[in-house]
């Protein structure tokens, strides 16, 4: 295969972009011009013949744009451009005339929408609507966050089906008002694009991407969706923003175009059995919010445009920017000298402007009367949990550098090293007793728009995470953000439960309403929406990303009953929930049936991570004793099979520990705490046993652990 | 893009900052990296194979293995014996240094450096004529020629971590510079320090450039360079630096400062701004960064500069050729440029919007309370007051420097953050109050760990209790040298020691310089007689600072530390480029005599444990012959019981072998405080005088004439 060579071409700057607000216009000549809306409220598009750019239209600012779309006849050339603002939906022509202000009445502002024809598929952040001809036929409220909307290809598919991407991990199908089935997804979908030409053949395959940087491809049957394929995120890259299908590769198939939010573009091809196959990255330091690909700059030369968060446009084309000329390279562009000459006036005319200001604002300093009022910056920040290695990884991005970044937690957490932020870390001495377990600070490198941190914590310890951010930029101020960290932090979404598993049940009742339940529910753990659900009685599903446990959470007025097979969540969750219950004198009634059986259970569920990890630890520690050996000896043959695997897999092995810090610890941690939890349902104070537990830890055998926990007491 | 000239791989690991290249035979250039298990290997591309014999061992291809059977702590090669062109091997471990003659497979020599050898470097030194190799050890520094003797010795402040020689002064000769764990980068003329910087770290490495710089990286990721004693510009990384070097790696005449890094990454910056012009990447960490012509290639011109990494990968680079005029980085740079300025003007725009607001803002009344308090809007003419003070403590709070901050109005602080170096744990201290308790003033206590002059870089969040966006006050404060002394009243008894000497300057001079060294709420005036007495906040005594009429001065503490660091402080603000004095420490005296009563014991222990040793290994030799003899005749039993005596022997061995590693610890600590005392001794001396009494104390160890040392550290002289 042929090596992909881009380069990076930079078009204009624009406000902060919202994701998929930027698109290709359809072919006008020899060239494509790009339309692109910003949080200003900006629309502009524009053409970069030679990367010289020449405007075609731009609007007044107004309100944020959360989205634009092309629409246009059903299977003509979709020119029309759409622009979500607000609680409207705005439509102009590619010349920029203003053809459509249709204002939704809906009481969300508009998330995300999509255009067919003369159907208008618009999402806040739980209603859907479907307008034909604004006029409004469909309506669904759904039960969590909707984050993208797509409808599939009415010239294709006879019923129309819209699909919501929901926070929930779903993908939520309809027809009409109603729900047609739910497709489960691997992680929270962000993001929904046609598969190749719309849709592929049957005009019901669609991909989407994940806030945990996963892109998977499905097919949405009449009665029944199919999985085709999934790509993991095992480097552990970015959370998808946006997805587009062109063939920079020039092989007659579209390419897939993944961008994501830690700055990262990469493009797939795909291989004979359709599987996409990496081809080549691209790296920028901000979120990637979207990408297109098209012919820009120059004809005959594909090139992929992409927008980000702080609203850098920039193309990545496959023209070269110098050529071979004789002996001496000389750069095509003649005009970028141009063009920096223009950017140096403009900048020292700012200059001057801004010192004058700056002054003045320093003057109101001997005034009594005068305040200091520096409008909020906004930030870009996503906080999420890791199913990998179970921890949060907290990312923050701004439109200007940042100088940095305070942390600071009331409950213990472990700050996790990240490899890509080269931000300086730097603990400071705290003392717990004034609500600081947590105090750090991350002083910046110049020019640093992102950063991104990496948070473990402890099931059973919560509290608040606060961020104080300061960006490089005059007058200095900072501003705080904050992260609860809930009791059972490393729970995630799921929709299955499985019933075979020995459970340990949890039933409140008591004068309490399903709000004040679902705000209850909401407090322990991640992943749920803030509203409570619509109907007399909800049921919500986790599984612990650490060890694999299951939860069932059901509630109505009254009454909650809460299932696991971990014994801990369930003292977890009794503990929070009759402290808060406390704090608002409400009294409850709690009943707990617990299943002996349950804790080999979930012995037997640690048990295989718990070797491996031993295992691990036990080669990883041989490691360098063989490596000796094999210094001294120049014929390793006389070791035995397993050490000479060790030998030859050391590498990975010390790769994969290092993935790990403290798995050990922590899965020793769990196991204690399980033990606990045991006898404190019994009654029993066992803290006095721990240290012959660690024992029996230290010589590791599932039966003798067994054993302990029957019998120790 | 420059690209590596050629990639190879040792398949051996290689100890981080043990990589040195030298032309062993005179001719051919080869590479020696310490590896695991007590090893050294060469690898020699041009030539075939080192002889197995004497300490060359085995080894594959180009490579081969040096036997050294002790842990490794330092390599280095170059020209040491004079009239050759052939390149010695400098080996040193943590008992002994060995010089070797690669060529011929022979040692130059092998001597015991108790002090151990943490660095070496080769070459001249000063106006000492024969080629030396310094060797850096526990608060010694020692110089050994060709044969072996010991030609130059000195000691510093702590554990030597990094050497390098370089024309500091610009005298046509080279100058020594030493970094070590007390944070102190100190320059050599032969035995005289002729200057001294502070840092804020260990002085991992240090590399010599050209026009009196020099390069250097500290244990904290901070890597600089300086210019004579100024420092010119430094970054500080996350990761740590490994190796430092200076290569003309773009060909414009001057070198780079070239690092390795701990996560793989090499780097090469200009030497005037900092600027990376070069960067690549490793998987592993960084081993070590060296040059050499390691082509032979007739064509190429210059040196390669080679990076070596842990695991054993190797690339050279060639200098870039001319065409590429100084862009390495296949960097497009006017889309850089264009890119940075379009930020600038981001920025710029922001800010103008930020005042725009601002007047909107200031000017209506369209906001509400609620938002107003959110937004942090707090009166323009809020001001910040800080004040350093010493305070005492009390029973739950230890002796601290306070520092007050306060704002001018009804306004809150919300958190304070200082960014300071080499005082607190990381490079930043925070205090984060419960947000029930914010008010308009805040105490930040500080306690460094150091006399040491410190800038605080103080970072004030201002706003009001519900604000979740605060104003950024910043500002520097410096922290007085002598910061952790509070002032008491004079009238106390003496402390027993004390240092006494003539300074030819006024008292004002001197009270001017208390006043500035030291933090008190208002300075100090004093007429005829000066008699200050302060008391160390660290619990280490009073301190007495006393002159007369007479330009006679006297500094009571029983800290020499202290005194030596008053004196060097008053010298330094008064510009006495020589001074004796006279030193009353008898504590100090009595712990050198114990300490000097404990080296010979442990002496005498290690050569009774030594020739015990011996005996155990010529007995363990006929037991195995025994223990195989009963084996061949089949007599399986006193086999077996041959067997057990000899295990039970080994473990002797072994439990002897422990005891042994004990006592030279013990040896070497003991040894360091030696070293240490003779240096404070030193510090209480200017100039000349330092030198003196430096040289003269290791003459008087180096003859066991304990009794003259003791009148060395008193008096200045023997």
């Amino acid at each position: 295969m042929m090596k992909l060579n881009l380069t990076r071409v930079d078009y204009v700057q624009v406000g902060i972009t919202s994701p998929k607000s930027m698109r290709v216009l359809p072919t006008s000549g020899k060239l494509q011009r790009i339309a692109i809306a910003d949080n200003y409220g900006i629309l502009q598009v524009f053409g970069a013949k030679k990367a010289e750019i020449q405007q075609v239209f731009q609007t007044p600012p107004s309100q944020k744009i959360t989205r634009l779309e092309l629409g246009g006849p059903i299977g003509g050339v979709k020119d029309r451009i759409f622009i979500a603002t607000g609680p409207e939906i705005r439509g102009y022509t590619k010349k920029g005339k203003n053809f459509l202000s249709f204002d939704t009445n809906m009481s969300e502002p508009v998330q995300s929408f999509h255009v067919q024809g003369s159907d208008l598929f618009v999402c806040g952040n739980f209603i859907f609507n479907h307008y034909h001809d604004c006029k409004d036929t469909n309506y669904y409220l759904c039960g969590d966050k909707i984050n993208d909307v797509l409808c599939l290809p009415m010239d294709k598919v006879t019923e129309i089906t819209p699909v919501l991407a929901c926070q929930d991990r779903v993908l939520r199908v309809l027809q009409g008002s109603e729900l047609l089935y739910e497709v489960e997804v691997p992680g929270p979908p962000v993001t929904l694009q046609m598969y190749d030409v719309n849709g592929g053949d049957e005009g019901n395959e669609i991909l989407f991407g994940t806030s945990d940087g996963r892109v998977g491809l499905t097919s949405i049957g009449q009665l029944s969706p199919s999985h085709r394929w999934e790509l993991t995120n095992e480097k552990r890259n970015g959370g998808i923003l946006c997805l587009d299908n062109y063939d920079i590769t020039s092989d007659g198939v579209l390419d897939l175009i993944v961008g994501r939010d830690d700055g990262q573009v990469e493009i797939y091809s795909y291989d004979e059995a359709d599987e996409p196959t990496h081809r080549y990255s691209y790296t920028c330091s901000e979120s990637v919010t979207s990408v297109q690909g098209g012919i820009i700059s120059s004809s005959g030369y594909d090139e992929i445009v992409c927008s980000t968060y702080a609203g850098w446009v920039f193309g990545l084309t496959s023209e070269h920017q110098t050529k071979e000329f004789g002996p001496q390279e000389v750069m095509v562009e003649s005009g970028t000298a141009h063009k920096l000459m223009g950017l140096k006036d403009d900048l020292e005319q700012l200059q001057d402007k801004v010192m004058k200001e700056r002054e003045k604002y320093q003057q109101t300093a001997y005034s009594n009367t005068a305040v200091s009022a520096v409008p909020l910056f906004k930030i870009n920040d996503k906080f999420v949990l890791n199913r990998e290695d179970a921890s949060y990884t907290l990312s923050l991005e701004l439109q200007m550098p940042i100088d940095n970044v305070l942390l600071q937690s009331d409950v213990p957490v472990d700050l996790l090293d990240v490899e890509k932020n080269s931000a300086v870390v730097s603990h400071s001495a705290c003392n717990p007793e004034e609500g600081n377990f947590v105090l750090a600070t991350y002083r910046c490198q110049a020019n640093t728009t992102r950063l991104e941190l990496k948070i473990r914590s402890i099931e059973g310890q919560y509290g608040t995470l606060q961020i104080y951010i300061t960006p490089r930029i005059q007058p200095k101020t900072c501003q705080v953000k904050q992260y609860p960290i809930k009791p059972l932090s490393l729970h995630q979404r799921t929709h299955v439960f499985d019933d075979t598993r020995p459970c340990n049940t949890l039933k409140l009742t008591g004068q309490f309403s399903l709000a004040e339940m679902h705000n209850w529910v909401c407090f322990c753990l991640p992943e749920l929406p803030d509203r409570s659900p619509a109907g007399d009685s909800v049921v919500f599903y986790f599984i612990s990303t650490f060890l694999d446990t299951q939860l069932q959470c059901s509630y109505r007025k009254g009454e909650a009953i809460f299932k696991s097979d971990n014994i801990s969540t369930i003292s977890i969750l009794k503990d929070v929930l009759s402290k808060e219950a406390t704090k608002k004198k409400i009294r409850l009634d709690i009943n707990y049936d617990i299943n002996e059986d349950s804790i080999p259970h979930t012995l037997g569920l640690i048990h295989p991570k718990l070797e491996y990890q031993l295992l691990l630890a036990k080669k990883v520690q041989l490691i360098d004793a063989l490596k000796e050996l094999q210094v001294h000896e120049n014929d390793t043959s006389f070791l035995s099979p397993e050490y000479q695997q060790i030998l030859e897999e050391a590498d990975s092995l010390q790769i994969e520990y290092k993935k790990q810090p403290c798995h050990l610890e922590r899965l020793y941690g769990m196991i204690t705490d399980l033990f606990i939890d045991k006898y404190k349902f019994k009654g029993q104070n066992v803290k006095t046993k721990v240290a012959s537990l660690l024992e029996i830890l230290d010589n590791y055998e599932l039966k003798t652990l067994v054993d302990f926990f029957e019998n120790s007491v | 893009m420059l690209v590596p000239i050629f990639t190879l791989k040792l398949n051996h690991k290689v100890n981080p900052q043990m990589v040195a290249v030298g032309k062993y035979d005179g001719i051919h250039t080869s590479l020696a990296c310490a590896t695991s298990a007590g090893k050294v290997l060469i690898h020699n591309p041009h030539k075939r194979r080192l002889q197995s014999e004497g300490r060359m061992s085995g080894g594959e291809g180009d490579i081969s293995l040096l036997n050294i059977n002790q842990q490794v702590t330092a390599v280095e090669s170059g020209r040491l014996v004079a009239g050759t062109q052939k390149d010695t091997l400098v080996i040193g471990t943590q008992t002994n240094l060995l010089a070797y003659d690669v060529d011929n497979n022979s040692d130059l020599f092998y001597k015991d450096t108790p002090d151990g050898s943490n660095a070496i470097v080769l070459g001249k030194l000063g106006s000492l004529d024969p080629l030396l190799a310094v060797v850096g050890g526990n608060c010694s520094i020692q110089g050994f020629d060709s044969a072996g003797n010991d030609a130059f010795w000195t000691v510093t402040g702590d554990n030597v971590s990094s050497l390098t020689l370089m024309d500091f002064t610009g005298n046509g000769q080279n100058e020594l510079v030493v970094g070590s764990e007390d944070f102190d980068i100190r320059v050599f003329r032969e035995d005289e320090i002729i200057a001294e910087m502070t840092e804020t770290e260990t002085i991992t490495a240090l590399c010599s450039m050209s026009d009196n710089k020099f390069g250097y990286s500290l244990a904290n990721g901070t890597v600089g360079v300086y210019e004579k004693t100024a420092r010119f510009w430094r970054i500080k990384s996350k990761n740590q630096a490994v190796s430092i070097s200076s290569f003309d790696l773009d060909a414009d005449g001057v070198p780079e400062l070239i690092t390795g890094w701990s996560n793989g990454k090499i780097d090469a910056r200009s030497d005037r701004s900092g600027e990376v012009i070069f960067k690549d990447n490793f998987n592993h960490s960084v081993a070590g960064i060296v040059q050499g012509d390691y082509r032979m290639d007739t064509m190429a011109s210059a040196d390669q500069l080679i990076c070596v990494s842990v695991e054993g990968e190797v690339r050279g680079y060639n200098p870039a050729a001319p065409d590429m005029s100084g862009n390495l980085m296949d960097a497009n740079l006017e889309q850089d440029s264009i890119r940075e300025l379009s930020q600038r003007k981001q920025n710029l725009m922001l800010e103008l919007k930020n005042y725009e607001e601002n007047i909107r803002l200031g000017s209506g009344n369209q906001i509400g309370e609620y938002d107003k308090a959110q937004m942090g809007i707090i009166p323009a003419n809020t001001q910040l007051q800080t004040t350093l003070a010493v305070n005492s403590g009390d029973e739950k709070t230890p002796a601290h420097v306070e520092l007050l901050i306060s704002t001018s109005n009804e306004t809150v602080i919300r958190a304070v953050l200082i960014f300071a170096e080499g005082i607190f744990e990381g490079e930043s201290h925070v205090v984060h109050p419960v947000s029930s308790i914010l008010s308009a003033n805040l105490k930040v206590p500080i306690i460094p760990p150091k006399d040491a002059l410190v800038d605080l870089h103080i970072k004030t969040m201002v706003g009001s209790k519900t604000s979740t966006q605060f104003h950024v006050f910043e500002l520097t404060r410096q922290l007085p040298k002598f910061s952790m002394y509070s002032l008491i009243d004079p009238n106390i008894p003496d402390p027993k020691s004390s240092v006494t000497f003539q300074i030819n300057d006024r008292v004002q001079r001197v009270l001017l310089w208390i006043n500035q060294n030291f933090l008190m709420q208002e300075d100090l005036e004093c007429e005829g007689n000066l008699r200050v007495a302060f008391m160390s906040l660290r619990g280490t005594g009073p301190l007495i600072i006393q002159m007369e009429q007479n330009s006679q001065m006297c500094i009571k503490t029983d800290n020499m530390d202290l005194a030596g660091d008053i004196i060097q402080s008053v010298a330094n603000f008064l510009k006495i480029e020589d001074l004796q004095s006279l030193v009353e420490y008898p504590t100090e005296m009595e712990t050198l005599e114990k300490v000097l009563v404990k080296v010979d014991d442990y002496h005498s222990v290690r050569q009774k444990l030594t020739a015990e040793m011996a005996d155990h290994s010529n007995l363990i030799r006929s037991m195995v012959v025994r223990a195989e003899d009963s084996r061949i005749m089949g007599d399986m039993k006193s086999m077996r019981r041959g067997y057990m005596d000899l295990y039970d022997l080994n473990r002797d061995l072994i439990n002897g072998y422990k005891i042994r590693c004990t006592n030279h610890q013990e040896l070497v600590t003991c040894l360091k405080q030696v070293n240490q005392i003779i240096q404070k001794a030193g510090r209480l001396r200017v100039g000349k005088y330092k030198t003196q009494v430096v040289n003269s104390c290791r003459a008087a160890i180096k003859n066991n004439n304990v009794s003259s040392l003791y009148k060395i550290i008193r008096t200045g002289f023997v």
